[in-house]
Formats: structure tokens, sequence, C-alpha cells
């Protein structure tokens, strides 16, 4: 069958032409922006190695040591009763770094008001969590402390 | 002027200034809200300016460069100094002009893209305060910066992006730094100006609003040029004196540096504009009824100012021109949230 006419006028089949041109090159465009802006993300470790442990095992009771846990914050603590804990010293509320009070025996943040227990339990203002707990262990003199769960195996000198 | 004439007629800009007329009535003092806070952009733009001539946006030097901008450099006190009070005033005569809009409805019907573009204004320097003062990199602003971005990623499926995109990566370091630099000497005063010319372009295209109780009467018409000019340029130079006061009255402190694996000073705070919202975070037990509190009141939040955002399609009787004593009333809540979380804020 031979049309008389053409279904797709030349101004229509133009402007779909053109308009997908445009269309897709913003598209792109603004995928590319955002690939190029979006930053590449890196993780957090999963375990630290410290040297010198006994810097960190041996402080007093009911006191904490900070270290680098990656980018944030992380204690050794020596609760009341002599057990020693490694711990994210970040608050699970919005992330503000907290501090250990010795005299009321509790890990407060001084951003939102929010305390936690040496358990590292929530126990009053807006953290919606407990504190995230690491373990350690200590090899060839240096301490190692690893998310719960991670194997960590040290290249033999 | 010939040499000018011949090469542009200017005809049309005069006709123009003289046909402009803007009604005169009781409440006509918050037409000059918004023209104050042009008038204090230009002035973050001209003190930025010189600023960032001399500011290392690098962590482990920024913190030390403000010193030395403020101690070594010529001015560089009083142009810090400005650019801090600059920005304090800025905020808050945006704050003024938002509600006095909010309260006289002037959002309504035609004029709802002027809201919208003003909201968006008002959200775009609420983050120039934000970056501005992470800049200063020191403790306070350290914190203020991890709450912020962490406060984003509560929100539901779209949270860490926000959070990884505005940090630079899963943590607030010297990659954010740079970020909020760039967002703040380039992607946010581009995208600024740009809206600012919306919203103008907006105000000379509909006129100014009249309020609805004005509306109907005949109300006296005052020559924008020059009576209105005028009346604005003594309004900005009264602004200019009281801000230059400040300004060297009370220069704004410089915190201990930034330190991300220190905590926080005891009772920290953020800027004023953001104490309304710390004290709201502050409110909300970890524990909400077995839900997360923290999610609910980020949510919470959210939901209160989307719907403040999009008041005029809400509002229904004053887009109709009736009188609309629901949404004074609630124009009254917000206000009275705002101004009492930012006091209870500041004093406790």
């Amino acid at each position: 069958m031979k049309l008389n006419y053409s279904l797709v006028t030349r101004r229509t089949f133009l402007n779909t032409l053109f308009g997908g041109w445009i269309a897709s090159f913003f598209l792109g465009s603004l995928y590319a922006v955002w690939r190029g802006a979006f930053p590449t993300l890196g993780k957090e470790p999963d375990f630290v190695v410290l040297p010198k442990p006994a810097d960190y095992l041996d402080i007093p009771t009911n006191s904490t040591k900070a270290f680098a846990w990656g980018g944030k914050l992380g204690y050794i603590f020596k609760r009341s009763d002599n057990t020693v804990v490694a711990l994210k010293g970040v608050c699970s509320h919005m992330e503000c770094n907290i501090v250990y009070k010795p005299a009321d025996r509790k890990f407060y943040c001084p951003c939102h008001k929010g305390w936690f227990d040496e358990y590292g339990k929530n126990i009053e203002g807006p953290p919606p969590k407990p504190l995230e707990f690491f373990e350690y262990r200590v090899e060839d003199n240096k301490l190692i402390v690893f998310k719960k769960g991670i194997k960590v195996e040290l290249p033999k000198a | 002027m010939k040499w000018f004439d011949e090469r542009y007629d200017f005809s049309d800009l005069r006709g123009f200034a003289k046909k402009k007329f803007v009604p005169a009535h009781k409440h006509d003092i918050w037409y000059y809200t918004g023209g104050a806070a042009l008038f204090l952009f230009k002035m973050q733009f001209v003190t930025g300016m010189v600023l960032a001539f001399y500011y290392v946006p690098y962590f482990e030097q920024a913190h030390k460069s403000i010193i030395e901008i403020v101690t070594k450099l010529n001015m560089g006190w009083f142009f810090r100094s400005l650019h801090h009070w600059g920005a304090q005033f800025a905020i808050g005569i945006l704050f003024i002009h938002l509600f006095g809009t909010l309260l006289l409805k002037s959002y309504r019907k035609p004029r709802e893209m002027l809201w919208f573009s003003g909201f968006i204004l008002l959200g775009f320097s609420i983050f120039f305060g934000l970056s501005g003062y992470f800049l200063l990199w020191d403790e306070r602003a350290f914190a203020a910066v991890r709450v912020a971005t962490g406060g984003l990623s509560a929100l539901p499926v779209i949270g860490e992006t926000i959070k990884a995109f505005l940090r630079g990566g899963i943590d607030v370091t010297g990659e954010t730094l740079i970020r909020f630099y760039a967002f703040h000497v380039c992607v946010l005063p581009m995208a600024f100006l740009g809206l600012v010319v919306l919203h103008l372009f907006l105000v000379q295209h509909h006129g100014i609003s009249v309020p609805l109780s004005q509306e109907g009467k005949k109300l006296k018409q005052v020559p924008f040029f020059p009576n209105v000019v005028y009346k604005d340029l003594m309004f900005w130079l009264v602004l200019l004196g009281i801000v230059v006061t400040f300004a060297t009255l009370l220069p704004p402190e410089i915190g201990i540096k930034a330190d991300p694996l220190a905590p926080p000073p005891e009772n920290v705070k953020p800027e004023w504009y953001f104490l309304f919202l710390f004290q709201t975070l502050k409110l909300f037990p970890g524990d909400l009824y077995g839900l997360n509190g923290e999610v609910v009141a980020v949510l919470l939040v959210t939901a209160a100012i989307l719907f403040f955002f999009l008041i005029p399609f809400f509002d229904r009787k004053s887009q109709q021109g009736l009188r609309s004593p629901v949404f004074t009333a609630i124009g009254v809540a917000y206000l009275a949230y705002f101004v009492i979380m930012t006091l209870v804020g500041y004093f406790s």
C-alpha cells in the first residue's frame, strides 16, 4: 500500500531528532558530571595495628586511651572492674566523638548530650544505638584491634 | 552620555524607571527586607573575594591562614569580621523576609515561583553559612559539619549518598574541606546569582505583592525611582553602619584547630540559625516507642520543611484571594517554634 502523505511531518521529524539529541546530550553530561563529582569512597578499616601494647593495656583503671581507627576515634578502655575493651569513640547519633567521664563512669557526647554506660549501652539522650565494640589481641609485641568476626593474619617478618 | 545613547537605546530603561510604581500601605516596611538582603549579599561577595585571595583551602594550612589573615594582612581582620557579621545579618534578614512573606501570604497566586525560588535561596544561604564556617577548620566547625552531614544520612534511601557526596568520602576529612571550599566560593555563588536574577525578574514581572488586607483599597502609588530607591539606600546605609560597628567591636573568635580524634568542646553549639534544629534533635530520645528516635526526628524535620516549602499549594483559601486564618496560625506556629527553640538553644 502506498500512502499519499507521510505520517510524520518534516517538522515533527526534525523536532524529535534535535530534541532527542539535546535531551540525550544533557542527560549524558549530567550523568558524567555526577560520576565525576561523586567521590571514590574509602572504607572503614577492618583492623588496625598499634605498636607498644603496654601503652594501651596498662592504663589506669577507669580511664581511656585514644587511637586512630582509620579517620575515626577509637578508645582502649579499662573499666572499673579492670576489664579492658576496645571500642569506637563515635556517638551512634550524629557521629560526634564521645568522651569518657570517669566520675560518672559513663561515655558522654557533647553534641546533643547523649550518655552511654560502661558497656556502651545508650542510656540517656538521643543516641539510638549502643556503641560499637572491637576485639583485640597482642601478637609480636603489637596490639591488633579488629572488628568482631574478622580474621587478621599479620605477615610474618 | 550621548556616546552611549548612540550605541544603546536607553529610553526603554528610562521609561521603565518612570513607569514603575510601588503601592504604599501600612505593611510596606516588609518590602525593604528583600532589598536589604540583596545589599548584604553584595557585600558578602566583595568581602569574600578579598578573603579568597589569602585563604588556603587545605586542612593543614586552613586554620593558620585565617589566623594570618586577621593578624598579618592589611585590613584582614576587618574583612574577615565584616564577612562574618555580614553573613549573620544576611541570614537574619532572610528569615525576617521569609516570615514576613509567609504571614502576609505574598506567596499566593501568581507568586508561587517567587516563594519557591526564595525558599531555595534561603537554603543556599544556610549552606553558604555552614560551608563558610567549616572553612575555619576549628573544633566547633568540625563537629557541626559531622552532625549536619551525619544527620542527613538518617534519611532513608538517599541519605548515605548525600552524606558521601557532601563529605567527599566516608568521614569528614581534608577532602570535605576542599569540597566545602568549592561549594562556598564557586558552586553556591553561581547557583545563588542565577536564582537571585530569577527572583528579581519575577518581582518585576508580577509587581510587588499587596497584602490581602490591603487588596481592593485605593492605595497611594509611590514612584519606584527615586522615592523607593532612596528609602532602600537609606536603609542599606543604616544597615552598613550596624554591620561595620559589629564587625569592628565584636570580631568573631577562631576556635582551636580541628582534630578528628579529639572530642568536641563541652557545650558545643552550632551557629544560631541551626539552633532550632539542634534543639529539636536533643528533644528526641534514642528509642521512641520502639522506633529509632534519630530517624523519626530527621524525617519529621524534613516533612515540616517540605510542608513549609509547599505552603502555596496547601493554602487554598488565600489562593482564591480569601482570608486564610488557618494558615496564619500555621505561620505563627512555625515562627514561634523557630524563635523559641533558637532562644532555648542559645541560653541552654
